[in-house]
């Protein structure tokens, strides 16, 4: 088997045929809802703070209980309670099967822990492929926290007339929060210990986003 | 736990049913780590067989640093309980100390609880831990509303974080949230509103109501929660959620 690292890369870039190119990580619910290009760096505070803690927490778990063989259905219960706005769990889940889609065909072990799952979300399954291929939990945070990050900007530059060196420089600005998310999620053992910080902010973005018909993203 | 520090005022209010058939119990009890602190008083407005209506008075001027305030609240198989609130709370400058505030709520099988919080106002200064644990049995019905206000008109906000837990039957969590809110995590979390009010239900089919723009329809199956932000109070109510939810006898 490859070096984990390589497969954190794999699974952060954004060349993974998994449909990354359609998220937005909100940004267009909040760029509708009067953000400002300005306003992007705090944006990613605001997620690094909030959801994508419960992203990457969730992972963590997931990666956990395939280690210790518990089932991940406790795992998929416990982020849907932390993850309110049913746009964001239908987003989430739809990513997932692009992605259990690909690593059925590519890792068939790994995602067994995962068939008594209807619906999955991307975390849990990155978390349980994770488990399954060797990553730790520290890069498993990491990856889950840095693709936030990247959708979030990739996104800006398609939604507000941006230089993608200066937003490139956000992303490097966000690193040291992505780190604190990795702080704070890696060591978490069971689905109880995910983090559940909410940011009605966004999550009533993501809401009316899903709403609307005239948008370039799904979520 | 009670600090050194703290003044512990504990309520706690229990619905059971009367011997055959008559009205329904309310047991209630306030107690105190001493005899000055403050406590919410349980005041029986009004019960029958099933149903029984309450109010919680606060005593003392609530809610000052230091100052541990408890609910519990058990509402046993098949009864009832409206509790309502004359007014609402102001949480004041603290001063670098700080004030809890935690309610539990167990409610038995097809037990139903109706909660019409009034505004809880963290004015600045003050630094408060809220939390809130529901555990619901088999066909329990809640409504439950908050309204959190950060900051009274014109000042910086305070600082609350606000942790809730709903657990269904099996004990699997319905909602977990945690709103750890303060000067500089209010507007990135709250996008620069003061007020956020919600509306929480575990209820089948709670049908439309014309606040179903902020509707979100929780992963768990009959668990609905009405979110809006606001600048005031008056634009974040959620009036019609609310009358949807909370009608007698839904």
């Amino acid at each position: 088997m490859a070096d984990p690292e390589l497969l954190a890369m794999l699974l952060a870039d954004a060349r993974l045929p998994v449909a990354g190119h359609t998220q937005s990580g909100t940004l267009e619910g909040a760029v509708m809802g009067g953000l400002s290009a300005a306003d992007v760096p705090s944006y990613l505070r605001a997620r690094l703070v909030g959801v994508t803690r419960v992203e990457a927490g969730t992972a963590v778990a997931a990666r956990r209980a395939v280690l210790d063989a518990e089932p991940l259905a406790a795992v998929e219960t416990a982020w849907a309670a932390r993850t309110v706005t049913p746009a964001v769990r239908v987003a989430s889940r739809t990513q997932a099967r692009a992605l259990l889609r690909l690593a059925s065909r590519l890792w068939p072990d790994a995602v067994l822990p995962l068939a008594p799952l209807p619906a999955p979300s991307r975390s849990v399954v990155l978390g349980a492929l994770a488990g399954g291929l060797g990553l730790g939990a520290e890069s498993l945070a990491r990856v889950v926290a840095y693709d936030d990050v990247q959708t979030v900007c990739a996104a800006s530059l398609k939604l507000l007339p941006l230089d993608p060196a200066v937003v490139t420089g956000w992303v490097v600005d966000a690193l040291p929060g992505v780190e604190e998310v990795v702080a704070a999620t890696a060591g978490i053992k069971d689905p109880s210990e995910v983090p559940a910080v909410a940011a009605p902010q966004i999550e009533a973005w993501a809401h009316a986003h899903a709403r609307t018909t005239r948008r370039l993203f799904r979520a | 736990m009670l600090t050194a520090t703290e003044r512990l005022g504990r309520t706690r209010i229990r619905v059971s049913s009367g011997a055959g058939g008559a009205r329904c119990q309310v047991r209630t009890a306030v107690s105190r780590s001493d005899a000055t602190a403050s406590a919410l008083r349980p005041m029986v407005i009004g019960h029958d067989a099933g149903r029984a209506r309450v109010a919680l008075v606060p005593e003392g001027a609530l809610l000052l640093a230091g100052d541990a305030i408890e609910v519990d609240v058990t509402v046993d198989d098949g009864l009832e309980l409206d509790l309502v609130e004359p007014g609402g709370t102001v949480a004041y400058d603290m001063r670098g100390e700080s004030a809890r505030w935690d309610v539990r709520i167990a409610l038995g099988q097809d037990a139903r609880l109706t909660w019409a919080g009034q505004p809880f106002v963290v004015a600045e200064g003050a630094d408060v831990v809220r939390s809130l644990r529901v555990r619901s049995g088999a066909g329990a019905r809640l409504a439950l509303r908050e309204t959190l206000v950060l900051g009274r008109y014109g000042e910086q906000p305070g600082s609350v974080r606000q942790t809730s837990t709903v657990l269904d039957p099996a004990g699997q969590p319905v909602l977990v949230e945690d709103l750890p809110l303060d000067a500089d995590s209010a507007p990135l979390l709250l996008g620069g509103h003061r007020v956020l009010t919600s509306v929480l239900a575990l209820l089948p089919e709670p049908g439309e109501t014309a606040d179903d723009a902020d509707r979100y329809d929780l992963d768990a199956p009959d668990a609905v929660l009405w979110r809006r932000l606001g600048h005031q109070v008056h634009d974040a109510e959620l009036t019609a959620a609310w009358r949807q939810v909370c009608v007698p006898g839904r």
